[in-house]
Formats: structure tokens, sequence, C-alpha cells
């Protein structure tokens, strides 16, 4: 059966389009890392793909048994998927499935080692220097042009890389002087919050506007299917993570790729938390995943003698409007915790949501903050400007006795697990101090612990329900929400919370007044409702999502009448 | 491997640890604030930066005083120490765990509890008896079992160091409550009521600290709460009978001849069960008895009078 044009196009287009090259490109000495990783490309393919095999070959466990259930895995998937990757592999699963009954040890072992080379070779990216070199100029007139197109003439004229709306939207928080330095001596590995899929292009572009390096992240392979966002996604150094494909050796492939990556200077982003938070809530269990595998790379190193550092950036990214709120908030709410894993249809592939979103925050002053914490080492220390770990008594000690038993280093799985759980809980702790409260978040949270002291001893779904029901008087929201961000700004200046400029210091009223032009603005749901000086609560789901950030703070800004409610809050989390 | 042990604490425990260490043919340096124990193959010091030198360190302090411990120990380690503690108890009104205090005040990262049935004269004596150490770290475990395990002594592994620890804390305060309610002349059922139903309250915290319910059914809680019904002289049951025959918690507390950690945490895991809304009547029971609110037959009538439900 012949394929629609329109299939084709689509087709080709989410193939990783790389631009041809006459001459390859030549590294200059203080390139970023990432600069190289075309050369070393194949190497480290080949290098991920022994390890996987050699760790199979000595496994208790027989090889017949690992192909068995990958191509097991690989058929049940590709059979329901029905797809053109069906068409290509189907054939090739189920003859291994067939055949690995009569296959010689090594006729195993080859096809074991064509497998984890095969799902290497899918998973591993592209960075085209012209391409981040382009992106650079390019990427904030395209998207003023986008958010405010009666600034786009003489943007596009110049192509000026002045200031651009999009530099006024996003604000950049942290010690950014001493990453850059910490750069140079060792690996970086950002592990931010995540609420949008917009995380991964905004951390990007901070990275690029403050002169820090590129980082290399997996990234969803249903986020491949935009051939816009796929073209710069594969030429920026994202490799593919397939999150349909549950066979245990692709994870096991995945995870090499990683640390691999990692071992060899790669600065890299992960989001410890898997998966964008449904709730709006900032992540309090961390599994961490792929972040990992950053502990395991310095262990290899070690037990090699390579001291190369690795220092871990717990990074917040904070937003006054979330592009997919109402998606994820029903998802949270559907699922009551088993969320569905990958979401194709949100608003982040619709592109008219796409250009609402962005029209509105153009409006808003810092729309998004991105705030990078203290870099901590593998095992949770802080660490001085020169990357060396601090205990809690200020020495500086070598984070390599951290791997050692009995004064030998030591590569050892399991405990490298541990360190990572308590990476987990650390970065927790991190999260919690550097998180950047916005003003739809601090008026929501308001409205929201009116509700509940409204409606006592009922659970959250039945709340839920009480659509129209709380009404409040402006200027008692006006008084409300200027006592908590009194309390808030205590919370801040012991170094508890932090506020955007916003939050911090306009008078209540404007901030009520921007929260709900905002919302309005953006949101297809009416979130509140204003009418004579009264405001009444519309739409508690959305309240409660952005609302929902200041979980962990909750009793620590409620006043004497409020605890109660902020208990009821606080159990959220 | 010569390297010596460290020991820190000259109490019942720390001696016992000093002695079992000494028994499996390895040096211990106990460090102590008293003149300690000095036998064949244990040194006292009252220098803490000797236990710099170890690579495994016991801590055996109570609770309240770990954090200062803590602090001058954190001065001489690094990522090579393990640390095992085998204090019974919950830290300040977040109850922290013990080890959360040793990891936020020490270098050292690899640590575990040793916890369970196990009794200092158990360990000192090499008496049959087991315990349970939780930690995720193999070699913590390994170094362990080759400090102190011998032929009489079972320990058991776990990773649910949370639970290990809540599961020492709460059944000390269990036992301080079966002490009292045998000093009132308490019938076996109703004994085995109190004790499962304050388990279940035990299992309620620790799952709201992290801990995994399984842990309580294991060595760790059960064991541990058999063995005090069993009347192992911990302690907490000297306390608690001592309450139980109307003694102030002051002359109470001498006379057991140990400060017991149970006295304050009572009120400090009501406090965190009513913030996170989980009910406690047992603990609260106890931390108003203890704070000299209800008598010892006021407690029973307010427990008995509690309408039955569903377990």
């Amino acid at each position: 059966m012949a394929k629609s044009p329109v299939r084709t196009v689509k087709h080709l287009l989410t193939r990783p389009i790389r631009l041809p090259r006459l001459t390859p490109y030549v590294p200059a000495p203080d390139d970023p890392t990432i600069f190289w990783f075309n050369s070393e490309r194949d190497d480290i393919i080949r290098e991920v793909t022994r390890r996987c095999v050699e760790r199979h070959v000595h496994e208790q466990r027989p090889l017949e048994y690992v192909l068995n259930e990958v191509a097991h895995e690989e058929v049940k998937r590709l059979e329901s998927q029905r797809d053109d990757e069906a068409r290509d592999s189907l054939g090739f699963w189920r003859g291994t499935m067939r055949r690995v009954g009569r296959m010689s040890e090594s006729e195993k072992k080859e096809t074991l080692r064509l497998i984890c080379e095969r799902m290497a070779w899918d998973i591993a990216g592209n960075f085209d220097p012209r391409i981040y070199q382009f992106a650079t100029r390019a990427v904030p007139p395209l998207l003023t042009g986008v958010m405010k197109p009666s600034a786009l003439p003489e943007d596009l004229m110049t192509m000026a890389s002045g200031t651009h709306v999009v530099d006024e939207m996003l604000r950049t928080e942290g010690d950014i002087d001493r990453l850059k330095r910490l750069a140079k001596r060792g690996t970086l590995v950002f592990v931010p919050t995540h609420s949008s899929n917009l995380d991964s292009i905004a951390l990007g572009y901070a990275l690029m506007r403050e002169g820090l390096p590129p980082v290399v992240y997996g990234a969803g392979k249903n986020l491949f299917t935009n051939p816009i966002i796929s073209f710069f996604m594969h030429n920026l150094g994202a490799y593919r993570v397939d999150r349909r494909i549950r066979a245990a050796l692709y994870k096991d492939v995945l995870k090499t790729y990683s640390c691999v990556m990692i071992e060899r200077g790669y600065h890299s982003l992960f989001f410890p938390g898997g998966t964008r938070s449904r709730s709006g809530m900032l992540e309090r269990k961390l599994k961490l995943g792929l972040a990992g595998t950053a502990i395991e790379a310095f262990s290899r190193n070690r037990v090699r003698g390579i001291a190369r550092p690795v220092f871990f950036v717990p990074t917040t990214i904070n937003y006054g409007l979330v592009l997919e709120a109402e998606t994820l908030v029903e998802d949270w709410l559907k699922e009551a915790g088993k969320a569905r894993y990958i979401i194709e249809d949100d608003e982040f592939s619709q592109l008219d949501r796409w250009l609402a979103f962005f029209r509105r925050v153009a409006q808003m002053e810092s729309a998004c903050v991105i705030r990078f914490g203290r870099p901590l080492d593998p095992f949770g220390n802080a660490v001085d400007d020169d990357g060396g770990s601090l205990t809690p008594d200020g020495r500086v000690i070598d984070p390599g006795t951290y791997v050692q038993f009995r004064g030998v280093p030591t590569i050892e799985p399991r405990r490298d697990a541990e360190y990572t759980r308590e990476m987990g809980q650390v970065l927790v702790g991190e999260f919690e101090r550097d998180t950047v409260l916005m003003s739809t978040q601090i008026v929501a949270h308001a409205l929201f612990r009116r509700l509940v002291r409204a409606t006592p001893g009922v659970d959250l779904f039945g709340r839920l329900r009480h659509r129209g029901e709380v009404t409040v008087r402006r200027d008692d929201l006006a008084r409300e929400v200027g006592q908590m961000r009194e309390r808030l700004r205590d919370l801040a200046s012991r170094g508890e919370v932090h506020l955007s400029e916003l939050a911090d210091r306009g008078d209540a009223t404007t901030l009520i007044d921007r929260v709900f032009a905002a919302w309005n603005g953006y949101h297809r749901r009416t979130i509140v409702i204003e009418h004579d000086g009264q405001i009444t609560a519309e739409d508690p789901t959305m309240l409660l999502y952005y609302q929902n950030r200041l979980v962990p703070y909750a009793e620590r800004v409620a006043g004497e009448g409020d605890l109660a409610a902020a208990r009821e809050i606080a159990r959220l989390g | 491997m010569s390297t010596p042990i460290g020991v820190i604490g000259g109490g019942g425990f720390g001696v016992g640890l000093a002695r079992a260490i000494a028994r499996n043919g390895r040096t211990a340096t106990l460090w102590s604030r008293r003149d300690g124990e000095v036998g064949e193959r244990i040194e006292p010091t009252r220098d803490i930066a000797a236990l710099g030198r170890c690579e495994l360190i016991f801590v055996s302090v109570p609770s309240m005083h770990v954090a200062k411990v803590a602090e001058q120990l954190g001065r001489h380690l690094d990522g090579r120490h393990l640390l095992v503690h085998v204090s019974r108890g919950l830290v300040g009104e977040e109850l922290r765990t013990v080890s959360r205090v040793l990891r936020e005040l020490t270098p050292a990262r690899r640590v575990g509890c040793l916890a369970g049935p196990i009794s200092a004269k158990s360990i000192a004596e090499g008496v049959p008896g087991g315990g349970i150490v939780g930690t995720g770290f193999p070699e913590v475990a390994d170094a362990l079992r080759e400090a102190i395990a011998g032929p009489t002594l079972r320990l058991y592994q776990t990773e649910d160091v949370v639970g290990v620890e809540v599961s020492a804390a709460l059944v000390g305060l269990l036992a301080l409550a079966i002490g009292y309610a045998q000093e009132m002349g308490i019938n076996p059922a109703a004994l085995a009521i109190l004790a499962t139903r304050g388990m279940v309250e035990t299992a309620r915290i620790g799952v709201s600290l992290g801990a995994d319910d399984r842990t309580f059914a294991g060595v760790a809680g059960y064991g541990d709460l058999i063995a005090a019904v069993a009347g192992d002289e911990r302690p907490e049951l000297e306390l608690g009978r001592a309450l139980g025959r109307g003694l102030t918690l002051q002359q109470a507390g001498e006379h057991a001849g140990a400060y017991i950690e149970g006295v304050t945490i009572a009120r400090r895991v009501q406090r965190h069960a009513m913030r996170r809304g989980i009910e406690v009547p047992i603990i609260e029971a106890l931390a108003d008895a203890l704070d000299g609110k209800l008598t010892p037959t006021g407690v029973i009538e307010r427990l008995m009078s509690r309408r039955s439900k569903r377990e």
C-alpha cells in the first residue's frame, strides 16, 4: 500500500535530519565538550555495546532468557503499535524468538551485541555546532515574533542579539560564575524540577544565554514527533528515550549510554522526578532513574584513576503560568497517582495553545524563573569555589573516599544505588529551599485555603465539586495575600524559599489584578470571577494546581485561624 | 585487616559492643567521657580524634546527645568511614532519625542502625540472641557482622533504615507502657491488645516518616516487642513499672538507672500524629500519663472506653 504524501513527509521529518557536511567540524580547544560529540559518537556506541554485552555474558542468567525476554517484549509492543517501526522490525524480533533455542552460545552473544548496538544507535543523539550557533542567534527573535508580533520587524532586519522579549520573560538566578568555573573542572549534572515540556527548552536557552556549556539530555521519543522541535532536539544534543520499550535490556543500554557520556565529561541534564509533576507540587519522592548513572560514572572513573569530579546542580524551574496545567491536573485527579506516563494530546502538541500561552506570558514580567541552586558532589556535600567537597565543619575532603572500601576504589552497584537514593532525599530539601514562588501560586493558595476552611471534613474530591460556592471580598483577599506575603518574606530572609520579583514587591491589589489577568488571558477554564468587588472561586481544580506549589510551606505561612486548613493542605504532600 | 573498630559511649551497650569486638579478635577503641572499661584488646580513649583511624565506628549514646557527639566526631571523618548507631530515639519535633542526624552533621554517608531484640547483655556475654541491621550499604552490614557476629548472634539485614529506627524508638515506648501495665496487674489478653495495637500505631507513624510497614512485622518491630513482653529486663520496662507503682518521673528515672528516650518521645510523636492526621490513642494516653495529666487508672479507662472497630 502506497503511503500518502503527507505521511511520507511526516515520516521523513521525524527521522534524524542532519545537515550535510562537506568537511568535518574540527572543534577548537576551548569549545564545550559537546562540540566533540560527533567525532566520538561511534566510539561511545561501541563502548556502550561492549559493556552491555559483557555484563550479560557474565551474569547468572542464560543469554537465552535475556534474548527471549527482549524479543517477547518488543513483539508485544510492535504488534500493538502497528506503525512504520512495526513494519520494519517485527520480522527481526519474531525471527529471534524462533531461532534463539537453536543458537550456539556465540550466535546468542552476536545477536545480543547486534540488539544492543541497534538500541544504542537509536538512543544516540547528534550535535551540530552550526545549528547551535544558529539557534543562539535566531531563537530570541523568533520567540519574540511569536509573542509580540509588533516587535518583530527590526529584530528580523538586524538579527540583533540584544535584549528580546524572551529575555525579559526568562529570569535566571543563582551563582552562575561559580557554575562556569566548575564546568571547567568537572562534569555538571543539572537536576531540575519538572512541570512542563517547555522545561528543557527554557533551561537549554538559559544555559546558552548565560554562557554556560550546552548539556546532553534524554528526551521522550514522543517529543520528537513535532518535526521542528525534533530537528532542534536532535541537533542540540538530545538523545532519544523510548518510554514504550519495556524490555529490561533497553533500560540497561540507556543507563550505560548515560553513564559513558558522564564519564567522558559531557555535561548532562536529567529530570530526577522522571516525568512532569502532574499535581503542580514540588516532587517529594525522587527516584532519580538515569541521574543515578552520574554516581556510577564517578565511581568508574575513580577505579580507572580519573579524578574528574561530578557536580549535581539542583535547579528549580518556576512558571507563573504552566502551559499544560489543565491537562496535567486532570490527569493527576483521574489517576490519583497512577498517571498516564505519556501524554501525547496535551497543550504541548497544539500550536494554538503555544501562541495563546506565549502571547499571555509576554505581558508578564519574568514568566519563568530558573534558579540554579548550590552545586553538590555526588554524596550530597556542598562544594567550594574550586569544586572541592566540603564537610559540615568546612574541611575539604576527597570525594573519592566515598567509593573506596579499605582504601581502594571499587565498583559496587548496590552502594551506588543507595547513594542515589540519598541524593534523591537531599534534592527534595534543595528544591524546597530553591523554589521561587510566583504570584499566581500565592493568590491561588489564599483562595484554596478559604475553600478548605469553608468545607471542614470534606475530602479533596468533594471540595473540588464546590464550584463557585466560595466568595470573598476583594479587600479581604488582598489583606490575606498581604499577610501571606509578609510570612513568605520572613521565610525568604531565612533562606527557606524565594519569591519572584512581583510576588516580593508588588502591592497585594496589583498582584491580584495581574494574576487574574494572566489566568483569564490564557486558561480556557474560568478560574475566578469578579463581580462588584466580590471574588468567586469558580474552578477549585485549577486553584488546587497552582496552590500545590505552596504545600510544603502551608503551615509556615498560615495565621492562627488558618492553621487547621493549612494542615489539611500540607497533608496533600 | 587490623584496623581498630571504634565505639562511642561507655554505657552498657557501648561496653558490650567493645567486648564483642575483642572476643572476635579485633581491637576496640572505646571513647567515653567517663573512665572507660579496660580489657584485653579494648583501648579506652578520651580523644575523639583517635576514632578517625577506624573504618567502622559504633555510636552508642542516647539520641539527645547524638548531635553533639556527631559534631565532634565529624571533624575527624571523611567518606571512608562506616557508622552504625544503636540509639533508640528520634530527634526533635520533626522526629528526625539518628542516621539522618549523623549524615547531616558528619561527612559519613555509609550509615546503619543496629536494633531489634538485641540486648547489651547478649552482646557482651555472647549468649544466644539476634538483631537486625538497617542499612542500604552492603559494606556496612559486612563490616558489622565481621566485628560482632558470632556463633550465638544472628544478624538480619534490611534496607529500610527508617523502619528499623522508628521501631527501635517506639518499641522502647511500648516497653515502658508494658512495664506500667504489668505493674497495674494487667491480664495476658489485655496485654496482647495493648502490644498489638501499640504496634499498629508504631507502623502508622513509621509509614508517615517513609518506612515500609512490613518492617514492623519483622525482627525490628514484633521481634523487639516480643522480647520486651517476655521481660528481657530492658530499662524501659523497669521505668514503666516504677511509674506504675506511683513514683514520679524523676524518682522512676533514678530507680531505673538510665535516662529513657521514651519519656520525651511520647509527646513529640503525639504532636506529629496530630499534624498529619494519624490516630494514636495509646501513644497519646501514654504522653498524658507521663505529663501527669492522667492517672494509671485514667489511662486504662480512656483506652477501654474507645469504640471497637475493624482492625
